[in-house]
């Protein structure tokens, strides 16, 4: 009897389940970016699929794409990535999505509202890339492929990646997005790509091939609730990086200063790398008034010294500890001061860290948030550490044997 | 019972065997004229021995019926009066005297046949460690493992099975450290046995399993002497059976199929590596085509992007669904398997390069599989060789894994995980739980001798689920 109800089971649990969801890999088309745009008041999915021939050992040699470009328009999201199977033999598959990129204009018109469909379909990955292609349409900026990358969207997503290296770039991936949207007392930021005119190399002429173009990731997508309100530039992004604590690598460049002060001296600059980085944002209410604190650690080693300063003096590292850190409270003041004036957003999550510290004061002035932070005074504190000096102490110019 | 008469004796015996060819019944008469009559199996017995310490004293020299046993030099001489024994032991290869004129017969051993030489058995190759193996002959296997336990505690009983058969067959242990319950259980599955024949140890293993149909064998077995005493001294049980040189082991726990006789003669460091590889290919086995299916089908988003990329390449262009692909691998590759092992060495060679270029290479290239599948097969496989105890368990369960990852996905392969668990955990063997000492948990044998191998002065007790006295195996040399 046990084992007819066993048998039973068993038998139920296979053949009920089915295979109503089986898809061979040869069904697909694996894309790995998608772009959003607004035409004619629909949306327009662009979307860049990977032609898997190209990896196989037939395809070397014989110049086979390694993606194809689809586009689809419809009232709805879902519409629009049906419409493609109108035109396209094989199905999006969307799960693997590195990057999604919106157009300017549909991130001006509410990116949240309008990507109802992305959250709801199980198929999509949140960890995806969020970037808004500035000044232009996310199928311009699509296709691009500058790097050694096969795959343009891998070369898309590589350089957002390489904020480890460079913080200038919005690293932002959807679900921080999300999260950053919901917060109360908070507005969401997202990455940001540009097309722009491939630099000539050594000036040797282009060989007419279609690297004419390359796209760069500087700068961050500053948003107002779910619209899109402007942009920072490089450096701005990089302060930004650091009160948000997203700095995971990068250099710090700063003024020397070099033992004996001289006018010529005072272009000289030294960069430290940084090793680690912690930041705590606080808010504190003095005499009724709002104040913004960060506080900012840091780890890091010396990368280069143009100057004449000698690392192995205690009191040397002091000084270049005080200049970086002066360079880094100078770099996040401004920025600070000019999201207060020119967007007047807290894109920092402040208004979290006063939710959480006063949540009695919260519920009276949550509505005016954006108006105190504009007005509130911004205090830094950087403290930085040098661990390292590198390889050598003195300035390469200094060493000379007597 | 023996009649006085020889002739009525020779016709009675020539009766029972019906006349048979082989039987060599030869009447001759002393130089004192006394009428003798000796049987036996043509083959089974040493000629130069029957002609010169059996006949020619006779011959010469038997003047009185009762001073017999002074003439013929053998110790082993027994006198017998019921005719049904003398048939028997005529047909274990002994020499049947009669004299004219008594009531009983001689049954002398002098039996010699040709045996195989003890050799290093092909299934258990070892670096380290003894190389002999057992032989078809249960008399010198018996020997191997006395000279391993030269103890008078090491003690066997004799069993004769199969009314055709008769197969010699003997149960070996230690007393004072076997379980006794075990060897109770033993016996009394043995005397139950009553069939025809016994051919090989393999019968004998189906007769008195706890569970014939379940997927994993609950009796183990051994080729090597070694092997057979370290099992004895925990307190298992080991059955000898004649005619093969493979001795069952009981009870057995499913973890010994990921041990090895090595694994206790080398430094305990490798030997835990050795049993933490032999646990990874257990799974790698059992569910790698599986989940390769899985994935492929239902979960493409949790595969790598570049690997899914490279994987949809290489499925480009193959006729057949997933699932099937896999199927044509895994035959193929166990008709390789059965033919290189049937075929003589010199073509087994022959098949296994073609095999394997038509596994590898052809196929491929013709487009019928993608190359991936070939590769998750063949790791399937490779990793079974690591663990030939469980091997052809580990066929079927992958193919049960298969199937159900093609039907429900991971979903599958987990409902398959479960039951395959729960099924081998619930097993018993000889009233012994099989899933020792992961299920009843044992943190001592867990930590000492399961997925890893503790150093020998750290093995302070036998295995505690063999035991139900006797239980510390040493006094360790050092103590912390």
């Amino acid at each position: 009897m046990k084992r007819k109800i066993l048998t039973t089971i068993l038998a139920t649990i296979i053949f009920l389940t089915g295979c109503w969801d089986a898809r061979e890999l040869n069904e697909l088309g694996i894309s790995l970016v998608i772009g959003f745009d607004i035409e004619d008041d629909k949306v327009l999915i662009t979307a860049e699929i990977i032609n898997p021939v190209y990896s196989s050992e037939e395809a070397k040699g014989d110049q086979i794409q390694s993606v194809e470009y689809v586009q689809g328009i419809g009232n709805t999201i879902l519409e629009a990535s049906r419409d493609i199977t109108l035109k396209f033999d094989r199905r999006l598959f969307i799960s693997h999505n590195k990057v999604v990129i919106f157009g300017e204009e549909f991130a001006k018109r509410g990116l949240v509202k309008n990507i109802d469909q992305l959250l709801r379909e199980r198929e999509h990955r949140e960890t995806a890339k969020v970037l808004i292609a500035k000044g232009a349409k996310a199928y311009e900026v699509m296709g691009i492929s500058s790097g050694v990358e096969q795959i343009p969207a891998n070369y898309i997503a590589e350089i957002v990646n390489n904020i480890k290296y460079n913080p200038k770039t919005g690293d932002v991936n959807f679900i921080q997005f999300l999260k950053h949207y919901y917060h109360e007392g908070r507005h969401p930021v997202a990455g940001v790509v540009e097309k722009k005119s491939k630099d000539e190399i050594n000036k040797v002429g282009n060989d007419g091939s279609d690297k004419d173009y390359e796209l760069t990731t500087l700068g961050m997508a500053v948003f107002k609730g779910d619209k899109l309100v402007g942009y920072l530039n490089g450096n701005d992004t990089k302060s930004v990086n650091f009160i948000l604590n997203k700095i995971r690598g990068g250099i710090i460049t700063f003024p020397t200063p070099s033992e004996n002060q001289e006018a010529e001296n005072l272009r000289d600059f030294s960069s430290t790398v940084i090793i680690e980085n912690k930041t705590k944002r606080d808010v504190e209410i003095i005499d009724n008034k709002v104040i913004l604190k960060a506080k900012i650690n840091l780890k890091t080693s010396m990368g280069e010294i143009i100057g004449d300063v000698d690392v192995s003096n205690t009191e040397n590292i002091k000084k270049m500890e005080d200049a970086c850190s002066k360079a880094i409270e100078e770099g996040i003041s401004l920025a600070v001061k000019r999201v207060q004036e020119e967007f007047k957003v807290d894109i920092f999550g402040f208004g979290v860290e006063f939710h959480k510290k006063y949540p009695d004061k919260w519920k009276e002035i949550r509505d005016d948030w954006d108006q105190i932070f504009s007005e509130a005074e911004f205090q830094i504190n950087v403290n930085t550490k040098i661990i390292r000096t590198g390889l050598i102490n003195t300035p390469l110019f200094k060493i000379k044997v007597k | 019972m023996v009649s006085k008469d020889i002739k009525v004796n020779k016709e009675k015996i020539l009766t029972c065997f019906h006349y048979t060819s082989d039987l060599t019944t030869y009447e001759f008469e002393s130089n004192y004229g006394i009428k003798m009559l000796i049987c036996y199996i043509e083959g089974f017995i040493d000629r130069k021995i029957l002609n010169d310490d059996i006949l020619k004293p006779l011959v010469l020299g038997l003047k009185d019926r009762e001073k017999i046993r002074q003439l013929i030099f053998s110790p082993k001489i027994e006198e017998e009066i019921l005719f049904e024994n003398i048939v028997d032991e005529l047909s274990h290869g002994k020499l049947a005297i009669f004299v004219d004129g008594e009531e009983k017969a001689y049954l002398v051993e002098i039996s010699s046949w040709e045996k195989r030489s003890i050799e290093q058995p092909g299934a258990e190759a070892v670096v380290r460690g003894p190389k002999e193996g057992f032989i078809e002959d249960i008399a010198v296997n018996k020997v191997l493992l006395r000279r391993i336990i030269r103890s008078n505690n090491l003690v066997f009983e004799n069993y004769k099975l199969g009314q055709q058969s008769k197969k010699a067959v003997s149960i070996a242990y230690v007393k004072g450290v076997v379980n006794e319950d075990v060897l109770e259980e033993v016996r009394r599955r043995l005397s139950k046995i009553n069939i025809d024949a016994i051919l090989e140890s393999g019968n004998i293993e189906e007769l008195i399993e706890d569970k014939p149909m379940g997927l994993f064998s609950t009796i183990s077995n051994a080729e090597k002497p070694d092997v057979v005493a370290a099992k004895i001294l925990e307190g298992r049980v080991a059955i000898f059976t004649d005619g093969t040189p493979h001795v069952l082991i009981v009870p057995k726990l499913f973890i010994e199929g990921l041990q090895t006789s090595e694994d206790y003669y080398i430094r305990p460091h490798y030997a835990s590596v050795l049993r933490f590889l032999r646990t990874l290919s257990l799974f790698i086995s059992i569910f790698l085509p599986g989940i390769f299916i899985a994935l492929q089908l239902y979960h493409q988003e949790m595969i790598p992007t570049t690997l899914l990329i490279s994987a949809a390449g290489a499925r480009e262009g193959v006729p057949l669904p997933a699932v099937l692909e896999v199927f044509i691998m895994i035959i193929a590759l166990e008709l390789t398997k059965e033919s290189g092992l049937r075929l003589p060495k010199s073509i087994g060679m022959t098949v296994s390069i073609v095999g394997a270029l038509i596994l590898g290479q052809a196929a491929v290239q013709a487009g019928i599989v993608s190359g991936l599948t070939v590769i998750v097969v063949s790791i399937a496989a490779i990793a079974e060789f690591t663990i030939p105890d469980l091997a052809n368990a580990l066929v079927i369960a992958r193919i049960v894994i298969i199937v159900l990852a093609g039907f429900a996905g991971i979903y599958g392969i987990t409902i398959g995980f479960i039951i395959m668990a729960v099924h081998t955990l619930s097993l018993e063997s000889f009233g012994v739980a099989y899933g020792w000492p992961i299920a009843p948990r044992d943190w001592e044998g867990l930590r000492k001798d399961t997925f890893t191998r503790a150093p020998i002065w750290k093995m302070v007790f036998r295995p505690k689920v063999l035991q139900n006295y006797n239980y510390r195996r040493q006094v360790p040399p050092r103590k912390k």
